[in-house]
């Protein structure tokens, strides 16, 4: 990789981070890694990648969860569970800032509080 | 100047030029907005299934408008529901099992309970350690105005048998997998509470599909999981419904634990009534305040108990006022609170609340630590400046 394309990746990187966290996308998406399409196989035909990737859990946590969902049906190859867990809290661990929820489009009706705008 | 849109475009093709994106990962065009006909504004906590939370600014208003109430669903909302056909089964523990039409249960007669509703997992993601679940930040709460037949009619006409002591609701839910159906019961002395409701009206109107459409049951005080949704079938059992959402879900520690601690199912009890709890609406966190009078508001509640107190602090905690608690209130409902603030000078201010209510239960400085992070309710707190 060039030192131009590395700087641009950084860029785009950082960049995609600020946006994120402004404001998280509709179709929340699993992280890329060497397990991201096992694990958007096993999850996401029940739920969709937002309740992941808003958890903050140690690996202990994700075990247990990971366990939980299998035995709610899953599909995990128990040659994967460790990988799987080990893709989840790299990416969603307490150390990580908070996930930003996005808003459903459209005006509110009730009034907003005086003085809550930023 | 590069549009956003643009940018992305130039940060997604640097990214595949780099290799680092995969095919299963497109950046999401996030100019596309989530709709969600009839629940505009709301915080997004999970889109499929639908957890939707009320932002914490609109809680403006004693009956919080249906637009604006919570929704927690566990699984999929039924696709669904044609009222023609809908029915609702008593059965169990009873001497005569029978079912109703919606239009037999609009002819039972109605009883109207305003009630702050709230998910026992509001407040979740302020739990340290973190624990794993949906992640509510303060609005998984709303005040509503629920109408339909006691569930004791119900029960009277079926003829309760003595061996009858929990009530179990079940719901339409859509299942996927092999996830344990939505099922809970709660004892049979709260269900024969003249406030007990199968409620087919919320705020005047019929229920709509996000709140159980065409009927649901309204437990009032409790948790918000007590009162299941899309109603088909109430089965009275000799003890409490087993199953994953008795246990291990929806349960407390019968003693506080410490922090990050596992508990052993056999020392938990079921999350029942609502804990003392008040927000504030605003100001907002993090608002630069003009200098002068300012109104500090917000709400209160207290599950089955009543909301006696609130006070506010300016301080950060030092000193404390009481507020002005708001003119309407009901019996499980909860209060609107003003204060009137003037800032001696300008600078950060920590603003907190706390509550008291009747049972003399006070919010605490910091919640009960528990593994599922159920019924948080720390004083709440906003950070704000006040400009020169």
């Amino acid at each position: 990789m060039s030192r131009l394309s590395a700087y641009l990746v950084t860029v785009a990187l950082v960049c995609a981070a600020v946006v994120s966290a402004a404001a998280a996308p509709q179709n929340e998406q699993l992280p890329a890694g060497p397990m991201q399409e096992k694990a958007a196989a096993a999850c996401l035909s029940c739920h969709e990648a937002r309740i992941i990737v808003q958890q903050r859990l140690s690996k202990a946590a994700w075990a247990r969860e990971m366990d939980k969902m299998t035995k709610w049906g899953a599909p995990v190859d128990p040659a994967d569970r460790d990988a799987l867990i080990d893709y989840f809290s790299a990416n969603f661990s307490p150390e990580q800032s908070p996930y930003v929820a996005p808003r459903t489009s459209g005006k509110p009706v009730s009034k907003t509080s005086a003085k809550a705008k930023h | 100047m590069t549009s956003r849109r643009d940018f992305l475009k130039t940060a997604s093709a640097v990214a595949l030029a780099a290799g680092a994106a995969h095919p299963l990962l497109t950046w999401a065009d996030d100019a596309a907005a989530i709709s969600v006909p009839g629940k505009e504004g709301m915080i997004v906590r999970s889109y499929r299934f639908l957890d939707l939370e009320m932002p914490v600014e609109l809680m403006t208003e004693w009956i919080t408008p249906v637009q604006h109430f919570y929704v927690r669903n566990h699984m999929f909302a039924p696709a669904k529901i044609d009222p023609s056909t809908w029915k609702l089964t008593i059965g169990g523990e009873v001497d005569k099992p029978f079912s109703l039409t919606l239009a037999d249960l609009e002819k039972i007669p109605q009883h109207t309970v305003t009630n702050a509703m709230e998910c026992a997992g509001n407040g979740r993601s302020m739990q340290s350690p973190k624990v794993p679940g949906i992640q509510w930040g303060k609005g998984a709460v709303g005040n509503g105005k629920f109408s339909g037949p006691s569930l004791k009619t119900l029960l009277e006409k079926a003829g309760v048998k003595d061996t009858g002591k929990h009530v179990m609701f079940r719901g339409l839910d859509e299942v996927p997998g092999k996830v344990p159906p939505f099922i809970r019961s709660i004892p049979i002395e709260k269900a024969i509470d003249a406030d007990t409701l199968i409620a087919t009206h919320m705020n005047d109107a019929p229920l709509t599909t996000h709140h159980g459409f065409p009927a649901r049951v309204l437990t009032p005080g409790w948790a918000g999981a007590a009162s299941c949704k899309w109603l088909t079938e109430i089965t009275v059992l000799d003890k409490p419904a087993e199953g994953n959402f008795m246990s291990p879900g929806y349960r407390l520690p019968n003693t506080p634990v410490k922090p990050g601690e596992a508990v052993k199912p056999e020392d938990t009890h079921s999350v029942t009534g609502l804990a003392v709890k008040s927000l504030i609406a605003g100001p907002g966190d993090g608002a630069k305040l003009k200098p002068g009078k300012q109104e500090i508001k917000g709400v209160a509640w207290a599950g089955e108990a009543d909301i006696t107190k609130v006070e506010i602090s300016t301080d950060g905690g030092a000193s404390w006022n009481g507020a002005q608690l708001g003119t309407d209130h009901a019996k499980y409902a909860w209060r609107l609170w003003t204060y009137a603030w003037k800032p001696a000078k300008s600078g950060d201010y920590v603003i907190l609340s706390r509550a008291t209510d009747s049972q003399g239960r006070v919010q605490p400085d910091a919640a009960v630590w528990n593994p599922s992070g159920y019924l948080y309710n720390a004083y709440d707190q906003v950070k704000v400046y006040v400009q020169a």
